[in-house]
């Protein structure tokens, strides 16, 4: 982190107040596009400050605003009618018009909303930390429930489940999450089982706090919000089908993280902590023949 | 209601061009950024405007919004809110002149929150906030909430304009540090 002085830190923090003259707001533009720590410590700054905007009130601006915005970009009124998103689906309440609602819960879930998706950034560290350490051998296979060790060729590169439904074979794919804190020791292992998305919880490093549950969940892009798997229970396993229900490319690409929350799970099926440990899946034992091969 | 992780998706899908997204996006946030703008800018027309050039360039540039470093309504919120910033402070010092009721109306913090409605985000701010003295407070609260400039802060602090560019420095200052930023 460089070192800025107090004049900088003090341009960067009115900048996000509002305090500078033109001029001073000019330099500390271009400051910011110069410079990229200047601009993030901006943006620190416009986000501590934003807080401040859950206590202005909405106020709904006329119709007509839309649909200027709208000729301005070239949004035609028909396309966008048409146009079915991807993701996420349309739900009736997303569509309300906001006059009735009070914005500032938009505001206020912000803060539990961002350590979610800072998962997503987190994850991706993870999972190439977990990779090299599968790598050099370090990763301790009998943490690992008997039928779901690795086997010495491990594999990790592909994570994809076969979309056509695969016949029962004497062994499926086995895909494998460590959840942990960043950097820190494994707390659960999730094994899934492809053909069956039976998945198994083992605890291997955590207890929950008397009169709190671990939950698990599910967190997809493809989902509006994260979908609780159940409460981890106190044995060391929990087995679960409740995958069943979702695609193997949600199930492939999902972040699963634990939260705490009260004793019995979560009473509104959201999660009420930032998550605890975090993980995503990584195939461990290839299918058996004859189902095709990944390895390279 | 759109929950914040909703938000983060609707600007990924705007990201990559996705119009009803867009749309689904301005729906649910467009009342508290107009709130926010009017405010500051106590012209409709302007604040229209503003929030006109705000969303064209939220869809422009929804892919350069990084969730690490902002939750999607302060994101917004700060495009709005700067381009709201960057228009009085070009038209010089108009809005006092203009409505001398503004000042008393603006004098008053907006609409308190009940502190259990509050993020922990928000009362943390506000703890530091609190202790500045009084009239620091006072200040860095109308400084942000109406976005008045160091001359126009002077006028009703009747204190000289480089009095009060010492007084925001120090508070920043004592806010940076309260906040351990």
């Amino acid at each position: 982190m460089m070192a800025y002085s107090e004049d900088q830190i003090a341009l960067a923090a009115e900048y996000a107040l509002g305090t500078l003259d033109a001029e001073e707001r000019l330099q500390a533009e271009t400051m910011m596009s110069a410079d990229k720590e200047f601009a993030a410590m901006v943006e620190a700054w416009q986000h501590k400050l934003g807080v401040l905007n859950q206590m202005v009130g909405s106020v709904e601006p006329r119709p007509e605003v839309w649909n200027k915005i709208k000729s301005a970009i070239g949004l035609s009124e028909a396309q966008a009618a048409l146009m079915l998103p991807e993701a996420p689906p349309v739900t009736s309440e997303a569509v309300e018009p906001l006059a009735v609602v009070d914005t500032s819960n938009v505001i206020r879930l912000s803060a539990q909303a961002r350590r979610w998706r800072n998962v997503a950034t987190l994850t991706t560290a993870i999972a190439a930390a977990l990779i090299a350490m599968i790598a050099v051998g370090v990763y301790q296979p009998d943490l690992l429930p008997e039928a779901v060790r690795p086997k010495p060729r491990t594999q990790v590169a592909e994570v994809k489940t076969p979309s056509a439904p695969t016949p029962p074979t004497p062994r499926s794919a086995q895909y494998v999450a460590v959840l942990q804190k960043e950097g820190g020791a494994p707390a659960f292992i999730l094994t899934v089982d492809a053909a069956t998305r039976n998945f198994t919880v083992r605890k291997v490093g955590a207890s929950a706090e008397p009169g709190k549950s671990f939950e698990l969940w599910l967190i997809s892009d493809k989902l509006q919000r994260p979908r609780s798997l159940g409460v981890i229970g106190n044995s060391d396993f929990t087995a679960r089908a409740v995958l069943a229900s979702y695609d193997n490319d949600v199930i492939n690409n999902a972040t699963y993280a634990v939260t705490v929350e009260q004793a019995g799970g979560s009473p509104d099926g959201m999660p009420h902590s930032a998550p605890i440990f975090t993980g995503k899946l990584i195939e461990t034992v290839p299918p058996a023949a004859p189902a095709p091969s990944s390895a390279r | 209601m759109l929950t914040p992780a909703e938000l983060v998706w609707l600007i990924a899908a705007v990201a990559k061009g996705d119009e009803a997204a867009f749309e689904r996006l301005y729906a649910a946030t467009r009342a508290k950024l107009f709130g926010v703008v009017l405010r500051i800018l106590r012209r409709q027309d302007l604040a229209e405007e503003v929030i006109q050039e705000t969303y064209v360039k939220i869809w422009n540039s929804a892919g350069q919004f990084n969730p690490g470093l902002s939750s999607p309504i302060t994101w917004m919120a700060s495009i709005a809110r700067n381009r709201a910033i960057d228009i009085v402070r070009k038209r010089g010092e108009l809005s006092i002149e203009e409505e001398p009721a503004a000042m008393e109306v603006a004098a008053d913090s907006p609409d308190p929150l009940a502190r259990r409605e509050m993020t922990e985000e928000l009362k943390r701010l506000l703890e530091c906030v609190g202790r500045l003295e009084p009239d620091r407070q006072k200040l860095v609260l109308l400084a942000y909430y109406n976005g008045w400039s160091r001359e126009q802060l002077a006028a009703k602090f009747e204190t000289p304009v480089n009095t009060v560019k010492t007084w925001l420095r120090r508070s920043v200052m004592d806010i940076r540090e309260c906040l351990g930023l």
